[in-house]
């Protein structure tokens, strides 16, 4: 197996092997390995599952003043009554789809351009990361810069060569703001999808190739025919690995926008950040997080059986 | 080296990567330019692209007027004890899951790969409530704790496949030539896992080191800011001094670029196991 399908696939741990003879000195000290396994056991249920479950409690209650009551589901049936949650939603849902096909449709075109390339892949590689290797928040500080209404560089080279005739507020009118969300999404989200596709077209075989040109294939129809099926695995995995990573975004939007102008850029994430750290409505906040956390695993699932399925597939 | 001919097809494949290349990079030569520019010079209309007046001035004074050293020591406290704690545990772990038959060991592994995908935001109103009423809003430890939390998984999952590739047997040879199960794991396991090691601390640091959010919602003092934070605070200001600004999101950007380059080889992997939070 490749290294890539090998990483998408879960790691192989010892299995006990029925009628095995005990090694002298291992098999009487099994249990050593729940004392290795205890210290990174306890910090992540101490860290993880117990805010998971206080997040869970936190949802069913409200809290006014000083006065903490349940209130049962009472949060989430506010949330899915408020306005402000469907517009979430569909901001979410169309920036998620958005960038997420346009991280796989560039993602695809410069692995397959990288992937022909014989000399300096390597400095090629690194030099498209870039963008995803930079903290988001500093990325998208340098946009806010790029952006600026007035002295920003895009409008300058935008209305220079003529796509706009006047200088934009690109983060002031809500479909400038989330377009240019996307936009900076998509530069920041293109060379995850890259390297993964790039990874995979290198596991197909020259030979494929080779003799499809011999039978006179266009290279649209070695496109068609050969890079596609060979890549259906990765593009998928791919997806949705990306569709996690881009519904959980708030790093962007937080520095650029903070969800505005009003609600146009407002994700998910950006809507649970606002509702518990502006409004102070921690109950309502924690019922969209799970709402959210709902939506994530769904994908999450969804990927978990992918991978596992391929890895069978590979091992058979 | 044989000799190169370039095919049409050949000139249009390089255009189109040159062209790519341009527009992924030219944020950061923006970043560059005006963090190298005279304050006046900034605001100029038309921009310049090249400046006879670039100088290391804005840096200067972004250190002295600010305080980012300040902040870059946060950055650099949180962000080492993080790896420290998240390499220690997962290399523990890493070697139990690896050595041993133990119960339910897949069963752990996919919550780890499920906490990898959890809403950080979900995460960050409890984590605020807990560290609130424990008094550790603006400590480090909160952040560290925060950091490790998100790493670990991660950690723990690229390790596994560092240990699976040292035999089994040289633990047996260890343990029958006298050593305890501890020595064996210290002074045998742990420097042939090195080179492992060494990628997992680099990309939890940088993990740690890029994180904004919950150092936005658990510090609330100015002197306990991380870089990010104290950067993207810089925005907030009356009048943005974008050249300083620029200058400082260079300064922070650095380091990482400067340890992605000892990462190359591990990339692909590290992307897939969640490197990198999104």
């Amino acid at each position: 197996m490749t290294v890539v399908s090998d990483s998408l696939s879960r790691p192989a741990l010892p299995q006990r092997r029925r009628g095995q003879a005990t090694r002298p000195g291992l098999e009487s000290e099994r249990w050593h390995g729940y004392l290795f396994i205890a210290p990174a056991f306890i910090f992540l249920c101490a860290v993880i599952v117990v805010p998971l479950v206080k997040a869970f409690w936190t949802s069913l209650e409200r809290t006014r003043g000083l006065n903490t009551i349940f209130v049962g589901f009472d949060n989430y049936a506010r949330v899915l009554e408020s306005e402000a949650f469907w517009n979430s939603l569909r901001v979410s849902l169309s920036f998620t789809a958005l960038c997420v096909a346009m991280h796989v449709a560039i993602g695809l075109g410069l692995a397959m351009l990288l992937n022909r390339v014989v000399h300096a892949r390597a400095v090629l590689r690194v030099a498209f990361l870039t963008p995803w290797m930079v903290a988001p928040a500093i990325g998208s500080t340098v946009w806010l810069w790029l952006l600026e209404p007035q002295f920003g560089v895009v409008n300058y080279l935008f209305s220079a060569v003529g796509l706009i005739d006047s200088y934009k507020a690109w983060l002031g009118e809500p479909s400038l703001a989330f377009g240019s969300i996307v936009a900076v999404d998509v530069w920041r989200g293109v060379p995850f999808v890259m390297l993964l596709l790039l990874a995979g077209l290198q596991t197909i075989p020259v030979e494929q190739y080779e003799a499809a040109g011999i039978d006179g294939a266009s290279p649209l129809q070695q496109f068609r025919y050969i890079t596609l099926p060979n890549l259906k695995y990765f593009i998928v995995v791919a997806s949705t690995l990306d569709i996690i990573n881009t519904i959980r975004m708030f790093d962007i939007i937080a520095v650029m926008t903070g969800g505005g102008p009003i609600g146009a850029t407002e994700v998910l994430p950006a809507l649970l950040y606002n509702t518990a750290f502006r409004a102070n409505h921690f109950g309502e906040a924690a019922a969209i997080g799970v709402l959210l956390l709902i939506l994530v695993l769904a994908f999450s699932v969804l990927y978990v059986g992918l991978t596992r399925t391929h890895a069978q597939e590979g091992s058979r | 080296m044989t000799r190169v001919t370039l095919t049409p097809a050949d000139i249009l494949r390089w255009a189109l990567i040159l062209a790519a290349l341009a527009v992924t990079l030219f944020p950061f030569y923006w970043m560059v330019n005006t963090s190298l520019k005279p304050g006046p010079e900034v605001f100029q209309s038309p921009p310049t692209f090249f400046s006879a007046n670039w100088s290391f001035d804005a840096y200067r004074v972004v250190f002295e007027t600010r305080p980012i050293g300040r902040y870059l020591l946060n950055s650099l406290i949180v962000s080492v004890g993080a790896t420290a704690l998240s390499v220690v545990l997962s290399a523990l772990a890493a070697y139990g899951f690896t050595r041993f038959f133990v119960r339910g060991a897949a069963a752990f592994v996919l919550f780890l790969l499920f906490t990898k995908m959890l809403p950080e935001t979900l995460l960050i109103i409890p984590y605020f409530q807990i560290m609130a009423s424990l008094g550790l809003v603006d400590t480090y430890l909160a952040l560290i704790l925060a950091y490790s939390s998100f790493a670990l998984p991660f950690s723990v999952w690229m390790l596994i496949g560092f240990f699976r590739t040292i035999p089994r047997d040289i633990d047996e040879a260890a343990i029958i030539d006298g050593a305890s199960r501890l020595q064996t794991f210290f002074k045998v396991i742990l420097p042939l896992a090195r080179p492992g090691l060494v990628a997992v601390a680099l990309f939890t640091f940088i993990i740690a080191w890029n994180s904004y959010v919950w150092a936005l919602v658990l510090t609330t003092d100015a002197n306990m800011f991380v870089v990010s934070v104290g950067i993207a605070n810089l925005v907030g200001e009356y009048r943005v001094q974008w050249n300083e600004l620029m200058a400082a999101s260079v300064i922070a950007a650095l380091p990482v670029m400067i340890l992605y380059g000892f990462l190359n080889r591990h990339l692909v992997s590290a992307i897939t196991a969640g490197a990198v939070k999104a």
